[in-house]
């Protein structure tokens, strides 16, 4: 029988942190790692088990790009737009994704496989144009290039 | 300590808390939007600047006093500074005054005003907002300048925390969690946002539309005065003080086509007297004690969220407002060969949580419709009528006298000093000694039967209440009675009251209270003789059935995370075929360990045959938690819940299907 809301997980992260609320950043970033997304009945676990309001909760979620409200994909994709990656034809690496998989940044694909966003600065100007999978960095892309590393991933996928 | 302000030497106090509070201490204002004395500084809106030393400008809210410090506070630049800032924020405010609710009292639209601003150098920046009419509080982000009073008040003072920042940059805004409707958090609808916003961003729900459908449909038009309204309303007018000011208002409200205006603090001394026995009773008898008085609806909703092991602490008395509705539609209307349902029921108070009180289930259909003092303002304003040339006329009988002790509810310590006075023959009260252990927080301790101590506390702020209840619960704090006002300063302090609402404002508000009290020649409840005579002839005596019937009332906890399920094992198959078990995980179930019962219940039902059919879900609250853990197996609620007796009541269920 699957479960669709296991707070076990929650525990476990409530407990490595000590049910400190000085730690929510830090739980908040657990709870993104492990459900891609920071989901409301969470939050409202957490806002119990810190004795926090969960307004407060809402609002460091909101604040930072590391969290997201929405599901992240399997394969969360953050495609740099900072300046050198621009120069270097960011633009073109975006069309090829929006046609690889079929979303805008910001959203995701139905099957959760991936989501797109679009980034300022990876830091990783010397690799322009440069885009992150999940925590892998990719440097020196053209749209042919990215076009395959998706491919795989869904293969992966399949397989 | 000696500083320089524009060129002038001048002497401030050694320990003023920033410059900002110095200046305006020596008679300099200097412009803020986002400055509270009575909360943390926050430093945002950057109007504050001041000129250090001749070179830096820095904000003077988050600027300490030093010696010799040489300040400037109207340089041509810091002049430019704060007329850049006001544009900025013009530029993405709706900017609608003319409808606005705070149109007149908005201090942003004051410093607009006063630093000239005709034409904007910054094109409009509208941000994507909506309005929250969800409850008594309306909440519109178009007017909101992320100023931050709102939340500090709510976080601080008030110690909810029901709105808060959220997004980042331009998109930032004050909202409730996931944006939800006010009405589904824990906001207790005190209107303390309402009473420090310095703009239209939030305000109450002005429901005077609702007064003049009741007045064209001929309806019998009752209306009813609360103490703290008749000491704050000359302030729209910019009137001073006015000791007959209540009776001017009931004059005002019979030409407006109200049959009869009675007395909110007739109901008080009502309230009083059956108080003081329900307290008398338990102080004798040792039970449910320390009391917590419930003329307050925003503590009353912030104890059913927060402390639902103490409801039965909560005096049962109804609040004045509530019994005086009760007593007008069930007593009045039969005695004067009335139909209830043809009496429309107006009360005038100082408070927005009065507005959700009257819709309260258990008490729905008392109080038809709640006006704060500022919709009373707004009426005088329509009518055209001069409020200092009305003549006073005196509230109807027979609800229309009160005691000193009825009139004080409107601030702190009313309730609790009418309740001792009501008691003090009875049960020989004497030496009462009143202390002020900290701001807000007073002791009260007083002998009474043969050199038995009573004490009592006296509260304002639900922050400070929080920290009472924490010594309470700690064992600490050792009171027989805690009187409790949501707002600074007691119902004076209400958010439906007029602008300032500030401490300053506060205080004048009481110490006119206080000399509207002090020239009432009836001392205590007890000498009320039209209220003596509602016992005579209905209640008998206090706390008989009859008086339970129409002055009692009952509390239940109350959810303050408003989603209700959570799939945790859904089970996609019909309702017949299977059997839902439904753990709390809310504060009171979840600090009893209700988890681990959650965690046992996978277990079995992922590894044990009889419960294949049995699907798992979470909620919030089941509104029982003076008997959490809760556990709901089908709709049977398993309390002081363990896995085995869940699990056993499965078991019977499951064979009963």
């Amino acid at each position: 029988m699957p479960i669709t809301r296991n707070f076990s997980k929650v525990e476990e992260i409530l407990k490595k942190h000590a049910y400190d609320k000085k730690n929510l950043i830090k739980i908040l970033l657990d709870v993104q790692k492990e459900y891609r997304h920071l989901p409301k009945d969470v939050i409202n676990y957490l806002g119990v088990a810190l004795d926090l309001p969960p307004a407060k909760i809402y609002g460091v979620g909101t604040f930072y790009a590391q969290f997201s409200l929405k599901p992240k994909g399997q394969y969360a994709i953050s495609i740099c737009d900072g300046t050198a990656c621009h120069m270097q034809g960011s633009t073109s690496l975006l069309q090829a994704i929006e046609k690889e998989i079929g979303i805008k940044p910001g959203e995701v694909t139905p099957d959760l496989l991936f989501s797109l966003d679009q980034v300022g600065c990876l830091g990783a100007c010397a690799l322009a144009p440069a885009m992150v999978i999940n925590e892998e960095v990719y440097g020196n892309l053209t749209p042919e290039e990215v076009t395959r590393i998706l491919k795989n991933l869904k293969e992966r996928k399949e397989a | 300590m000696k500083i320089i302000v524009n060129g002038k030497e001048t002497i401030i106090k050694d320990n003023e808390r920033n410059m900002l509070e110095a200046l305006q201490h020596i008679g300099i204002e200097i412009p803020n939007l986002c400055y509270l004395s009575e909360a943390s500084t926050f430093g945002a809106c950057r109007m504050c600047l001041v000129e250090v030393d001749g070179k830096d400008v820095v904000t003077s809210c988050t600027l300490s006093p030093r010696e010799g410090m040489r300040i400037r506070t109207n340089t041509p630049e810091i002049y430019e500074l704060r007329r850049g800032i006001l544009e900025l924020i013009l530029a993405s405010h709706d900017g609608d005054c003319p409808t606005c609710e705070r149109n007149g009292s908005c201090k942003l639209q004051k410093y607009a005003e006063d630093f000239g601003i005709r034409k904007n150098r910054f094109s409009k920046n509208k941000k994507n907002t909506i309005t929250d009419y969800s409850s008594p509080i309306v909440r519109d982000n178009s007017k909101c300048i992320l100023c931050g009073d709102c939340v500090r008040v709510c976080e601080e003072i008030q110690s909810v925390g029901a709105i808060d920042f959220a997004y980042r940059g331009f998109n930032s805004q004050v909202v409730p969690a996931f944006e939800d409707g006010l009405s589904l958090t824990e906001c207790v609808y005190c209107g303390q946002c309402v009473a420090y916003c310095p703009t239209g961003a939030l305000t109450f729900r002005n429901d005077l539309d609702e007064l003049y459908k009741a007045l064209k449909k001929k309806k019998t038009v009752i209306g009813m005065i609360a103490p703290a309204v008749r000491v704050a309303i000359q302030e729209e007018f910019g009137l001073s003080s006015d000791m007959v000011m209540a009776g001017r208002l009931a004059s005002f409200l019979r030409m407006s086509g109200f049959s009869k205006v009675f007395d909110v603090a007739f109901a008080a001394d009502l309230v009083a007297y059956e108080e003081a026995y329900e307290f008398k009773d338990r102080l004798i008898n040792k039970k449910a004690l320390p009391q917590l008085t419930s003329c307050c609806p925003g503590w009353v909703k912030f104890v059913e969220q927060f402390y639902p092991d103490y409801l039965e602490n909560l005096s049962s008395v109804q609040s004045p407002q509530q019994a005086l509705g009760s007593v007008i539609k069930e007593i009045y209307a039969r005695e004067n060969g009335l139909n209830k349902e043809d009496i429309y029921l107006v009360s005038f108070m100082p408070c927005t949580a009065k507005k959700h009180e009257a819709k309260r289930e258990e008490l729905e259909g008392l109080v038809d419709l709640v006006l704060t003092t500022r919709e009373l303002a707004q009426m005088v304003k329509t009518s055209g009528m001069k409020l200092k040339n009305i003549v006073p006329e005196p509230f109807d009988r027979p609800y229309g006298i009160s005691s000193q002790s009825g009139l004080s509810f409107g601030k702190t310590g009313g309730v609790l000093m009418s309740v001792l006075d009501v008691l003090k023959d009875d049960i020989h009260i004497s030496d009462v000694v009143i202390t002020e252990r900290e701001e807000g927080i007073k002791i009260v301790e007083a002998l009474y039967g043969e050199g038995q101590t009573v004490r009592g506390a006296i509260v304002y702020g639900l922050g400070n209440v929080r920290a009472i209840m924490k010594e309470v619960q700690a064992g600490q704090l050792n009171v027989d009675v805690i009187e409790v006002m949501a707002c600074n300063h007691g119902c004076i302090g209400g958010g439906g009251q007029p602008y300032p609402n500030d401490t300053v404002t506060r205080k004048e508000r009481a110490m006119s209270l206080r000399d509207t009290v002090g020239i009432n020649s009836i001392n205590s409840p007890i000498e009320n003789f039209y209220m003596r005579e509602l016992y005579q002839k209905h209640f008998g005596q206090p706390l008989s059935e009859k008086a339970h019937h129409i002055l009692h009332t009952t509390y239940k906890p109350h959810r303050r995370i408003a989603e209700t399920n959570i799939e945790i094992m859904p089970l996609p198959v019909p309702e017949t075929e299977k059997t839902t078990v439904k753990v709390c995980l809310g504060t009171s179930c979840y600090a009893k360990g209700s988890y681990k019962i959650l965690a046992d219940l996978i277990e079995s039902v992922k590894s044990e045959e009889w419960a294949k059919n049995v699907e798992v879900m979470g909620t919030f609250c089941t509104e029982n938690c003076g008997h959490s853990p809760n556990v709901l197996v089908g709709d049977q609620l398993v309390s002081e819940a363990t896995t085995e007796k869940v699990i056993e009541a499965l078991k019977t269920q499951i064979v009963r299907t």
